[in-house]
């Protein structure tokens, strides 16, 4: 396979409209730093990310606090008030033959903000927990997937030869398996082995957030493994590296004090990319029901539950697609900005 | 380069082996999965489940199992699917096939075309606010969920404002074959097609500007420059062509894994059947023969289009030599 | 994912009384029976659409979905046939391809038919009684058949025709002479016309091979099969060689060609219905658009009651419901209005609490589980008393997994149950899989499914098909994935009652339904599931199907309906 090489140069190079004098004599992450925060867009990006991250965690209290609900708990037969009357949180059809049932759409304050799914629960309130696990899928898998990534390029570009070879068409395989098989089978495997599968102090059954964690983790190391390995490749032929060998210094320590530091900067540009695409992975995994599992919440389900409400309570589907796009759209952004701080001219490519 | 070739069709064949055999084990190790009460029909007696698991050849070891399964699929080509014996596997893909390619490739036309053309807008009017615009817009469109995105524009072409002279000529969703009316097969694709580009072209816009930049500062730009071509001559003629290596080859990968069903929560909610919904039906459904075919449709396309890049990548730039 | 799985699970109807008739609301008040269709225009086509073929085999003796039997009844023919009409007469069994229904000698076990003349396959071929022996050969000799050895072995000789299918003869059990065939039982079946009825028993020419075949054969139907493509679509045209002979058992259809196109999700099919580019839509709509179909379309919706039952089964044999105080108590907690609520409203589905479906024999109403109870009619739960009971059964504080689809309605029933089994003390988690796992999957033991969805749409109008298929002994098989009996229930006591009642039923249906009807009661005591609803089904129709019925047996009758 070709290599998409990131080479950074060693001379660091001058962002537009920076002076050599604003970078002389500090460390390159403190340069890095300073450019990014300058970069108002990625600073901006990064605040809009934190604030989803905030409010998503603050979700217990908007549920108990602000729309006094539970959200996981099925509502079918409640009533809520509305414009100072108590109606139905769920109303049968009315007009004509009187077919269906249908959940009550916003109400834009407090309680049902923006109304309810067809359990009778609080589409709002379900949207912060959405967000407490999508988030927490999304960053962890993505951290996951680029600790393990980066520890088998670093074999593979370090010690090349069989160990290479072998890792490397391994990947190519992780790459072309079909996503969904893997997730569903897992899935299933998963919810239909009583107390689940342990793996070492983490137990794996339906209602755990680690699967769909870390089957997203293991779809997307071979997307950090191929950048990263050719980082490796090329910071090893570097004469530091060389004269390290020479020196007698052993494998593993050239691996941490040399190649390290400059890999790890690739790793770092790709991190928020990475959690966009777990995000959205996530999302079209739970929307398939493969994903996060009931009682769990996600923006991926209750996109699902909106689908069968789509025509009449369009906001149940809309609002969480928002939100992703919201969260994907501020990690790319901020992406962004970590790649020109750390390099303004890197030419490290990345896919989707 | 005859090395080179050798060498990855047997990576190809490795590929196909090894994802064929995890696929089959996978299946077999689901709990509940055994196919023979499903292929039994409602209820059947115990004695009609042990002939069918006979029939189907399920009482065998797992290895004759999957050499049954690979002859029916290459050799006889009569592999039946376990949800309909009446489904011939291979013939439901060749059939479901053009649908992809009708999806993937109008995509990826009207991608090429919107994400050059913005790739070049925003380097001309790099400096104004029009750049960045651009490039926001383009990072929303890489940011939505396919499936959802596809669920709004059905949502508004299809009942919202379906009625209005705006939507009102979109067709219910579906397919009609090319050959069998030309204007109705573009007309069902329309929506499919914008749907899937915005993911992609975003994406490709920012590639190509990206390689843009980089490129104007490059000797042979300031040659062309300085000779007097007129910006635009130096643009269209000279940088694009050398700016296009990242992005064609990119857009090669990106293909491979659509034509090879990478497009199916796109063909679900449009209702198009191809490649990519049969695999999702077949998924759902847990139908092993049909999974095990476009799996190896998928992975063939995937491996294939990969290899071709790798040689156009090397034929474009010279300092890379195709591993 | 979409609810072809439901024509999985379909069959025939039985005694429904209610057809609540076109453009009706679905009122359970008044029978309205629907106006037959005399005539109507012929020709045009009727364009159908449906999410996905059939499943399974296409071989009609093998295939068990009511998509395809819906079919199967206007391209072929049985001896005997539900009537073609809608309403009650539905169910009423007439000669088909035979001159009269006779009553059986020798105490039951003999049954002598006499065949129509005259009547041609769409091939040319006459029918003679060779076919009708040959069709009954087969239906062991091709394997797979679903009921061959449940149904069928009451013929002579199917016992050995079980063991070596290959050289199936029933010799002793169907003996054709001329015209006359006649059939010889091992025992009374009172049953047995129902089963001559159904699909598994239309005949097909003896050169049939006996192999699955990948499109019906030849039959004696107004249509014929042209087109059997599962990606694609379904098609029959008129049968040349047909001249209608009973306008009860097999009129001749209205349409020239009818066509069942597949690929289209539901949400689609409803809107291409909606603007007539289709004329029919196989499965039922979706929750959202039931609104619209009520009011701007409400001329062209039709809803029928269906003998249908939704529960979920507990698993009597292992903890914590395997204890009755508990399976009792979860039975008065439940608020039969939620779950009616989920399924689409009062409208479409009625809450039951026990077996039996309405309007069925054997069926006398019956809810305990209610509060003031007596009524026979479910109206409210009672708390207190589920309470009461749970804490009796000390089984608070256990696991319990409660098994469904993901089906989102079938979801969301799960998931009230979830949230219902909390608020009483146990700690309950769903555990929702594919639908075609979801099924093999609550029927075998060794999974130990505790609490699991399920659904059943009845063979044929006899209590037995639900009492004793579901819940009788004899229906359980450890550790098999095709063991209808969910529950694992046996009761010896009621067990004995079945077999008698279906013993009785030979000579006196009368009084075995009065048997039915007690045993439907005791087995609803012993709370082995707990009964949700009884579904209706909604038929949405383009505006220019004119002749409309529904059978309780076929349900739509496509081939009746008109398009001119």
């Amino acid at each position: 396979m070709a290599e998409f090489a990131y080479e950074p140069e060693p001379e660091l190079r001058l962002a537009p409209g920076e002076s050599i004098r604003e970078i002389s004599g500090r460390s390159p992450w403190a340069i890095a730093g300073r450019r990014l925060v300058r970069n108002r867009i990625a600073m901006a990006a990064l605040a809009l990310f934190v604030v989803i991250v905030v409010l998503s965690f603050l979700a217990p209290v908007y549920a108990h606090h602000i729309a006094h609900t539970d959200p996981f708990v099925s509502n079918l037969s409640g009533t809520t008030e509305v414009d100072g009357k108590q109606v139905e949180v769920i109303q049968q059809g009315g007009a004509g033959l009187g077919l269906g049932e249908t959940p009550i759409g916003p109400t834009w304050h407090a309680n049902y903000f923006l109304g309810a799914d067809q359990q009778g629960r609080d589409v709002m309130a379900r949207l912060f927990y959405g967000g407490r696990a999508s988030l927490i899928v999304g960053v962890g898998s993505a951290v996951i997937c680029s600790l393990a990534a980066l520890l088998l390029a670093l074999i593979a570009g370090f010690f090349r030869g069989w160990s290479d070879t072998v890792l490397s068409r391994i990947m190519d395989l992780i790459w072309a398996f079909p996503v969904y098989l893997l997730a569903i089978s897992l899935s299933t495997v998963l919810l239909t082995t009583p107390g689940g599968v342990k793996l070492g102090p983490i137990t794996l059954n339906a209602s755990s957030l680690w699967t769909p964690t870390l089957i997203i983790a293991l779809i997307y190391i071979p997307y950090v493994f191929r950048p990263v390995r050719g980082q490796v490749l090329s910071v090893r032929e570097k004469e530091y590296v060389e004269a390290g060998v020479s020196q007698g210094a052993s494998s593993l320590r050239l691996m941490i004090s040399e190649i390290l530091p400059n890999v790890v900067s690739t790793v770092i540009v790709l991190l928020p990319l990475m959690i966009a695409t777990t995000v959205l992975t996530e999302a079209a995994l739970s929307f398939l029901s493969i994903g996060v599992q009931p009682p769990n919440a996600s923006w991926g389900t209750i996109i699902g539950d909106g689908q069968e409400l789509l025509y009449t309570r369009p906001w149940v589907a809309i609002a969480p697609g928002i939100m992703i796009v919201l969260t994907v759209l501020s990690l790319n952004v901020l992406g962004d900005g970590v790649r020109d701080a750390l390099d303004p001219r890197a030419k490290v490519r990345v896919r989707e | 380069m005859l090395a080179f070739v050798v060498r990855r069709i047997i990576g190809l064949v490795v590929v196909l082996f090894a994802i064929t055999v995890l696929v089959f084990l996978i299946f077999f190790s689901t709990p509940g999965i055994d196919p023979s009460a499903r292929l039994a029909g409602r209820n059947p007696s115990p004695a009609t489940v042990a002939a069918v698991k006979h029939e189907f050849g399920l009482d065998r070891p797992l290895p004759v199992r999957y050499a049954l399964m690979m002859k029916r699929l290459f050799i006889s080509r009569d592999l039946v699917s376990y949800g309909n014996q009446a489904l011939l596997v291979v013939p439901a893909i060749w059939a479901a096939a053009p649908v992809t390619f009708s999806l993937v490739i109008g995509a990826a036309v009207l991608w090429f075309v919107m994400s050059i053309l913005l790739g070049l807008i925003a380097v001309t009017f790099k400096g104004t606010v029009a750049d960045p615009i651009i490039m926001i817009l383009a990072l929303i469109g890489i940011s939505m969920p396919v499936f959802w995105l596809g669920e709004v524009v059905n949502l508004i072409t299809q009942d919202r404002l379906h009625d209005t002279f705006l939507f009102s000529w979109v067709p219910p969703l579906g397919y009609t074959p090319l050959t069998e009316d030309p204007w109705q097969w573009f007309l069902h694709l329309i929506f499919p097609w914008i749907t899937l580009s915005i993911l992609y072209i975003g994406f490709y816009a920012r590639v190509l500007r990206a390689d843009l930049l980089e490129n104007e500062s490059a000797d042979y730009v300031r040659t062309a420059r300085a000779k007097g071509l007129s910006p635009k001559r130096v643009l269209l003629k000279h940088m694009l062509r050398n700016s296009l290596i990242t992005f064609v080859s990119l857009a090669g990968l990106d293909l491979g894994v659509l034509i090879g069903g990478g497009a199916l929560l796109t063909e679900v909610v449009f209702g198009l059947p191809g490649v990519g919904r049969l695999t999702y039906n077949a998924l759902l459904s847990l139908d092993l023969p049909v999974i095990m075919a476009t799996v190896i449709y998928g992975a063939f396309f995937i491996t294939i289009m990969s290899a071709v890049i790798d040689i156009v990548y090397a034929r474009l730039d010279p300092r890379i030599r195709p591993t | 994912m979409k609810r072809w799985y439901v024509g999985f699970s379909f069959a025939l109807l039985g005694l429904a009384l209610v057809a609540a008739g076109c453009g009706g609301g679905g009122s359970n008040k008044n029978s309205t029976t629907t106006a037959a269709s005399s005539g109507g225009a012929k020709g045009g086509i009727l364009e159908t659409v449906a999410a996905a073929a059939p499943s399974g085999s296409p071989d009609p003796q093998v295939n068990y979905t009511l998509q395809e039997w819906q079919w199967l009844i206007f391209t072929h023919d049985g001896l005997i046939a539900f009537k073609r009409t809608g309403g009650s007469e539905g169910t009423k069994k007439v000669p088909d391809l035979v001159t009269s229904i006779p009553k059986p000698t020798n105490d039951g076990k003999t049954w002598t038919f006499t065949l129509r003349k005259g009547i041609k396959f769409s091939n040319g071929e006459t029918l003679t009684g060779a076919d009708v022996k040959a069709t009954f050969e087969r239906l062991f000799k091709i394997g797979n058949s679903p009921n061959a050895g449940t149904w069928y072995n009451v013929i002579e000789g199917a016992d050995a025709c079980i063991k070596t299918p290959k050289t199936c003869t029933l010799n002793k059990g169907v003996v054709v002479n001329g015209n006359k065939v006649t059939f010889n039982l091992t025992t009374a079946d009172p049953e047995w016309l129902d089963k001559l009825a159904v699909p598994f028993a239309f005949i097909l020419p003896k050169d049939t091979p006996d192999t699955n075949v990948n499109i019906p054969p030849p039959g004696t139907g107004p249509y014929k099969w042209v087109q059997y493509s599962p990606t694609k679509q379904m098609k029959v045209v008129r049968n040349t060689f047909f001249k209608e002979w009973s306008k009860d058992a097999q009129p001749a259809g209205n349409p020239d060609e009818i066509v069942q196109k597949f690929g289209l999700q539901p949400e689609a099919q409803v809107t291409a219905v909606e603007q007539n580019q289709a004329d029919w839509m196989f499965d039922q709509p979706p929750a959202d658009r039931l609104g619209e179909l009520s009011t701007k379309y409400a001329d062209r919706v039709h809803v029928n009651p269906l003998t249908a039952v939704w529960y979920f089964a507990f698993n009597t044999r292992i903890p914590p419901f395997n204890n009755l105080k508990a399976r009792q108590g979860v039975n008065y907690a439940t608020d039969r209005n939620a779950l009616v609520k989920i399924y689409g409203g009062p409208k479409l589905a009625v809450p039951t609490c026990q077996i039996l479906p309405p309007n069925f024999p054997g069926y006398v109403a019956y809810c305990p589980y209610t509060k003031n109870p007596g009524s026979g009619k479910w109206t409210a739960p009672d708390l207190q008393k589920a309470k009461q009971l749970i804490e009796q059964s000390g089984t608070k504080g256990a696991s319990v997994k409660v098994n469904t689809t993901t089906n989102t309605v079938d979801k969301n029933l799960g998931l009230y149950f979830v949230g219902l089994l909390k608020s009483l003390g146990y700690k309950a988690t769903l555990q929702a899989l594919s639908p075609d796992i979801q099924y093999p999957y609550a029927q075998n033991s060794n999974n130990k499914p505790q609490f699991a969805y399920s659904s059943w749409y009845q063979d044929y109008p006899a209590a037995s098909d639900f009492l004793n298929i579901l819940l009788g002994c004899g229906s359980f098989h450890p550790g098999s994935n095709s063991s209808p009996n969910i529950a694992e229930f046996c009761n010896q006591n009621l067990q004995a009652k079945m077999d008698q009642a279906g013993a009785t039923g030979i000579t006196d249906p009368a009084a075995a339904n009065k048997l039915w009807a007690s045993v439907d009661k005791g087995v609803t005591d012993q709370a082995p599931w707990v009964s949700m609803f009884n579904p209706k089904y909604i038929d949405v129709l383009s505006s220019r199907v004119k002749g409309y019925q529904f059978s309780p047996q076929w349900y739509f009758l496509l081939a009746q309906a008109s398009v001119k």
